[in-house]
């Protein structure tokens, strides 16, 4: 039995049927990238994780334990973290407070020297509100608020969307560090050679069902499948 | 719910089952303890009611503060009254009703400012104020705390023809045929197309904007009429007492008002009526038979609290759903037995108008920034007349954004707008909806409570009637041009078997289908989709891709869309948006052979 | 009829002077603060409330009044003022987390009309309640006396009560503003008015967030209750007007925002007091027309964001 397993889930976002038969698993210290054009339903898949949207039918199983239909908080402390697309600081709270709302009920937290010590320039703007941040800091404190949690499988919603070349290759070293130390990943992301450096694994969606499910290394010499779910 | 079938056999039934009733109660409640001071007690609180219900029931504005409306038109007509400045009863009710509609439309003018619980807020604060200034400043007029005693009783004085209202019996017949008449004329402006904009408001007040209806002054034409209504309402219980009470203008007068409405079913207009006799009779009942005193008050708000729990539509409400329950209307056809095959549409090859070379949408050098965070960037955009444009870029490219600018939902915060060579940089939704631009939108934004019909209704008022228009007594079932296009659009969107069924009970397919079609409704000759595929399912996108294609005929459509096979095989030209800026434009087969393109995509990765 | 009485009461108590002159005015000023802080601890109450679970608890003014009787059985008990105090500002907080788990809860995904009526459906259910128990007629609170009754401040006499009452609310303030700004719940609070739904999926139950929020913006309406009784004695009908007033400082001081409630709470305060040293009658008005000049300059309040 793998670490988690997704087994056939079908998700909903209001009436609109999202998410069918998607299944997925993954292995302890795995990194895995899910790959998809916009509205495939990638993001979905992640809320899905997070019981962030309803899911009617299927099993998601961590380390044997049932979270469909578990309570956010409950899927949270069991150890699944969300690092949401559109971020979601809280920006009426500084750096830190952010950091240290996260490690509330984490068991166990990072402590914060750690965090620091990886995010050097969050430790610079630890008192500053989160409204106050350049983006590419947001992009740090949302992922730094997930890690403190030191959680079991880290959810990476597009971490560099919308991000300049030299952060986006500050953040990719970030994740490479992670996977080197063993941090379980699930990698949602648009940019595919990003991507694919880290994830040992990835997946296809398309249109709400699973289109591929293979290696990096598979995937980046199949042209067809590229071009049909990926490029343009 | 008053969204009934367009045919019916007979439209006055439940005109003829009220009057009905006002003739027969007098004779059949007073056996069962209904007096006559309590039977006319009952029509005002209807009267007041039924204002009251045209702007919380079907426009959906909660206000706290109605009691200002009814104490001003009491006291003016009172006043009136007692000073012998005017001696005639009805001509005095009538200026109370007209100062009372006054007065709301200057505190509607600062409420209808805000809305949600802040309208809420404001009405109270309101009305409070109201209580206040009766009480001193206006003190020489409303008697303060004493109110305003020996009202008079109203009468007819004509050459040759006198009567006096002067028994309790004559005085509720006078109120009832008052309020038959309220009640009729309400239940006019409710079928008329100024109703119809009403719901639409209450149901989705962005999108009531957005297919062209300028929401504000409806909001406070409505607050207006009901301020009307509370003021004769006010007149008469004066008039009814021999007395103007400061009572009336209490924060209490609101209270009981909005409780009478939400027990007795908001949006049915009677609804007030129905809760204000149960107010009444469980008063007067618990009070004195049942020896309960003030605890008559504690019952009534606990079933209050019940009946907002789990019966949200009140009594008549409750009553109207289980006759529909156990009456289904003509079954509406389930989704699976309507054929896979668009019908509606003819399966002839698509003329497409050649594409002219004038410029209908130009956006010159448009930027929009959030703070610092840029979500446009000196977008420069032509689309010729008769095009149809893709407009794709991954997550984040700021497609959505660049839409809303060129619908005027929001403002860009530098460059220039123009469609069909006019500049409509600051012009809002409204008014750039009458130019002939309109969006289907990414999220359905739909009048989930009205009917598929109604819902193209919506759209097609605005299209017949403009921005705003205070057509009251016209009846949208006899607007024959308008319904038949609204039936041209059923056609086209394959939706005429489910017409008559509320958009909240459809499939999504079908939903994305009305939000196409609320767009369309309002006639563009530009149209604009975002995302119309978005949770299709492959049949479904099959045939909304023909209904574009259809929809192309004589319009300009720009289409936002991540379904690449699809948009590729409509479009004529597609500009590739990138982290806020223009990519590269040109043919599909160009775009798809640019490697800036691929790589934005596909982030360098090529086999 | 009832509620008059108490609007008599509310005047008497805001313009007993009439003749201008230093001590006169000094002297309004201060009750302008007195009934300012009062009302800026209530409405703090009703605007955390908003804030964190998006509900306009229409039943606060009515937990305002059940303070006041809840202060008034305990004193009865005890003879103690302070005890009363405790008792009741705690017993309107259990209150509250009953309400939040019995009813309120279920109304987070419902419009907000339906927040609204429920929560006035409430409101009348606890003052009913009470009428049904202590009757229509008002109950007086003695005020305890720590020196004597009434102090000379040197250039106007001035009630004692009304000192000391003044600092017991500054000192509840600052103590909601502690719970709000320097604590762990309060950080959770905070976050929780930005985005609930992530602060739950950061693992921690917001429900039981919110059920703590309601019982503490119930504690604010029913500790300002207590302490507000030995000014003016209780009647059921009490907190209709400290509901509405309360409605007019978020309104001026922007719906959700702590510090808006506090300046809301003490301008409206000061417009009542000062505008009633030369005319009493007006001083009601005046607070509603400075609202609606508030609603033409600055829509979303003071201290607002939306």
């Amino acid at each position: 039995m793998s670490f988690l397993e997704i087994d056939k889930i079908n998700s909903y976002y209001a009436d609109s049927h999202i998410l069918f038969d998607v299944s997925m698993r993954l292995e302890q210290r795995e990194v895995v990238a899910l790959l998809g054009r916009n509205g495939a339903g990638k993001s979905t898949t992640l809320k899905a994780l997070m019981s962030a949207v309803d899911t009617k039918a299927g099993s998601i199983k961590l380390d044997g334990r049932e979270l469909r239909g578990a309570r956010r908080h409950t899927v949270a402390n069991a150890g699944l973290q969300l690092v949401p697309e559109e971020r979601r600081i809280f920006g009426s709270l500084s750096v830190e407070e952010n950091i240290v709302l996260a490690s509330l009920t984490a068991r166990p937290a990072w402590p914060l020297e750690r965090i620091y010590e990886m995010f050097p320039r969050l430790a610079e703007r630890r008192t500053s509100r989160g409204t106050d941040l350049s983006g590419g800091e947001q992009q740090m404190l949302a992922i730094a608020r997930a890690l403190v949690r030191s959680p079991k499988i880290l959810l990476l919603d597009e971490p560099f969307e919308g991000l300049a070349p030299i952060i986006v290759r500050d953040l990719l070293a970030i994740c490479e560090r992670l996977a080197a130390e063993g941090q379980t990943i699930i990698l949602v992301e648009q940019n595919l050679a990003a991507a694919l450096s880290i994830a040992s694994r990835a997946y296809i969606l398309n249109n709400g069902h699973v289109v591929f499910d293979g290696t990096s290394a598979e995937l980046k010499t199949s042209t067809e499948i590229l071009s049909r779910y990926i490029g343009v | 719910m008053t969204t009934a079938p367009r045919r019916r056999r007979f439209a006055f039934t439940a005109e003829l089952i009220l009057g009905l009733v006002l003739i027969i109660s007098p004779f059949v409640l007073p056996s069962i303890g209904g007096t006559s001071d309590t039977l006319s007690r009952i029509l005002i609180w209807g009267l007041f009611g039924l204002g009251f219900d045209l702007i919380f029931g079907f426009t959906g504005l909660l206000s706290f503060g109605q009691a200002a409306f009814y104490g001003t038109g009491g006291f003016i007509s009172s006043y009136l009254l007692v000073s012998h400045t005017i001696p005639n009863v009805f001509i005095a009710l009538l200026i109370g009703l007209v100062g009372a509609a006054i007065v709301g439309t200057l505190v509607g003018v600062l409420a209808l400012r805000r809305s949600g619980i802040y309208f809420a807020m404001i009405t109270v604060a309101f009305g409070e104020m109201f209580f206040f200034l009766e009480n001193s400043a206006l003190y020489p007029w409303t008697g303060g705390e004493n109110g305003l005693p020996n009202v008079p009783k109203p009468s007819i004085n004509l050459p040759g023809f006198d009567f006096a209202f002067d028994s309790p019996w004559k005085l509720y017949g006078l109120l009832a045929v008052l309020f038959f008449m309220g009640y009729v004329i309400a239940r006019r402006i409710v079928a008329s197309p100024f109703g119809h904009v009403l719901t639409a408001i209450r149901d989705n007040p962005l999108r009531a904007q957005a297919v062209g209806h300028r929401i504000q002054l409806y909001k406070l034409s409505v607050f207006t009429i009901a301020a009307g209504y509370a003021g004769l309402a006010g007149g008469l219980e004066g008039t009814l007492q021999s007395y103007m009470s400061p009572e009336s203008f209490t924060f209490e007068t609101s209270g009981q008002l909005v409780m009478q409405t939400v027990i007795g079913g908001a949006g049915t207009l009677l609804g007030p009526l129905v809760g204000g006799a149960l107010w009444l009779y469980l008063r007067n009942e618990l009070q004195s038979a049942l020896g309960l005193g003030a605890a008559w008050k504690l019952v009534l708000g606990l079933v209050f609290v019940v009946l907002i729990m789990f019966l949200r539509r009140g009594i008549v409400g409750g009553i109207s759903d289980l006759y529909h329950f156990l009456r289904p209307t003509a079954s509406p056809p389930a989704e699976a037995t309507v054929p896979a095959a668009p019908v509606g549409r003819p399966n002839t090859p698509i003329l497409r108008r050649p594409i002219s070379d004038r410029v209908v949408i130009e956006a010159r050098g448009i930027s929009k920034h959030y703070g610092g965070i840029i979500a446009n960037e000196d977008v420069n955009f032509k689309v010729r007349e008769g095009e149809i444009r893709g407009l794709i870029g991954p997550n984040g490219a700021g497609k959505s954004t660049f839409f809303k600018m060129l619908t005027g939902e929001i403002k860009p915060t530098s460059g220039q707008i123009f469609m069909f060579g006019e500049e409509t940089t600051n012009l809002d939704v409204t008014a750039v909806c009458h130019r002939g631009v309109a969006k289907s939108y990414q999220i359905n934004q739909l009048f989930p409570k009205l009917t598929v019909r109604r819902n193209l209704m919506i759209s097609a008022l605005s299209r017949a009637r403009g921005e705003f228009r205070l057509d009251l007594f016209r009846n949208v079932d006899h607007m024959d041009e308008l319904n038949a296009d609204i039936d041209e659009t059923l056609r086209l969107l394959d939706l005429t078997p489910r017409a008559d069924v509320k958009v909240s009970d459809l499939a999504y397919g079908e939903k994305r289908r009305i939000e196409i079609g609320l767009a369309l409704g309002t006639n563009p000759k530009v149209l604009l989709l975002d995302e119309p595929l978005a949770g299709m399912s492959p049949q479904e996108r099959a045939d909304t891709v023909v209904l574009l294609n259809h929809l192309a005929v004589g319009r300009t459509l720009v289409v936002v869309e991540h379904d690449m096979d699809a948009l590729f095989g409509m479009a004529d030209q597609v500009t590739v948006l990138a982290q806020g800026r223009i990519l590269a434009e040109g043919t599909p087969a160009e775009v798809q052979g640019s490697d800036a393109v691929q790589d934005a995509y596909l982030g360098g990765v090529h086999a | 009829m009832l509620q008059k009485h108490a609007k008599n009461d509310h005047r008497r108590h805001a313009g007993e002077h009439h003749v201008l002159n230093w001590g006169n005015f000094v002297s309004q000023l201060f009750n302008g603060l007195v009934s300012g802080a009062l009302l800026a601890l209530i409405s703090a109450g009703l605007t955390i409330v908003y804030g964190t679970l998006g509900v306009l608890n229409l039943a606060h003014g009515a937990l305002f009044m059940l303070g006041g009787y809840a202060g008034f059985v305990a004193f009865q008990a005890t003879g103690n003022f302070f005890i009363a105090v405790v008792v009741g500002a705690a017993f309107v907080g259990i209150v509250g987390i009953v309400i939040e788990r019995l009813i309120v809860r279920f109304f987070y995904n419902r419009p907000e009309e339906d927040q609204i009526l429920v929560t006035f459906g409430i409101g009348i259910v606890i003052v009913e309640l009470v009428r049904a128990g202590f009757g229509s007629l008002s109950q007086m609170v003695t005020a305890p006396v720590v020196v004597s009754p009434i102090i000379n401040l040197g250039f106007t006499i001035y009630p004692e009560y009304r000192l000391v009452a003044f600092g017991i609310v500054v000192v509840a303030l600052a103590a909601l503003y502690i719970l709000l700004y320097r604590t762990r719940l309060g950080m959770v609070v905070r976050a929780g008015i930005e985005d609930a739904t992530m602060v739950d999926m950061l693992g921690i139950n917001i429900q039981r967030t919110f059920m703590i929020v309601f019982g503490i913006g119930a504690m604010a309406a029913g500790f300002a209750g207590i302490i507000n009784a030995p000014i003016i004695s209780i009647t059921p009908n009490v907190g209709d007007d400290i509901l509405i007033e309360c409605f007019v400082v978020v309104v001026i001081g922007g719906v959700g925002s702590f510090p808006g409630a506090i300046v809301g709470g003490i301008i409206a305060g000061e417009i009542m007091s000062l505008t009633s040293m030369f005319n009493p009658q007006l001083s009601q008005v005046m607070l509603f027309a400075v609202m609606a000049l508030v609603l033409i300059a600055r829509p979303q309040g003071l201290f607002g964001t939306r």
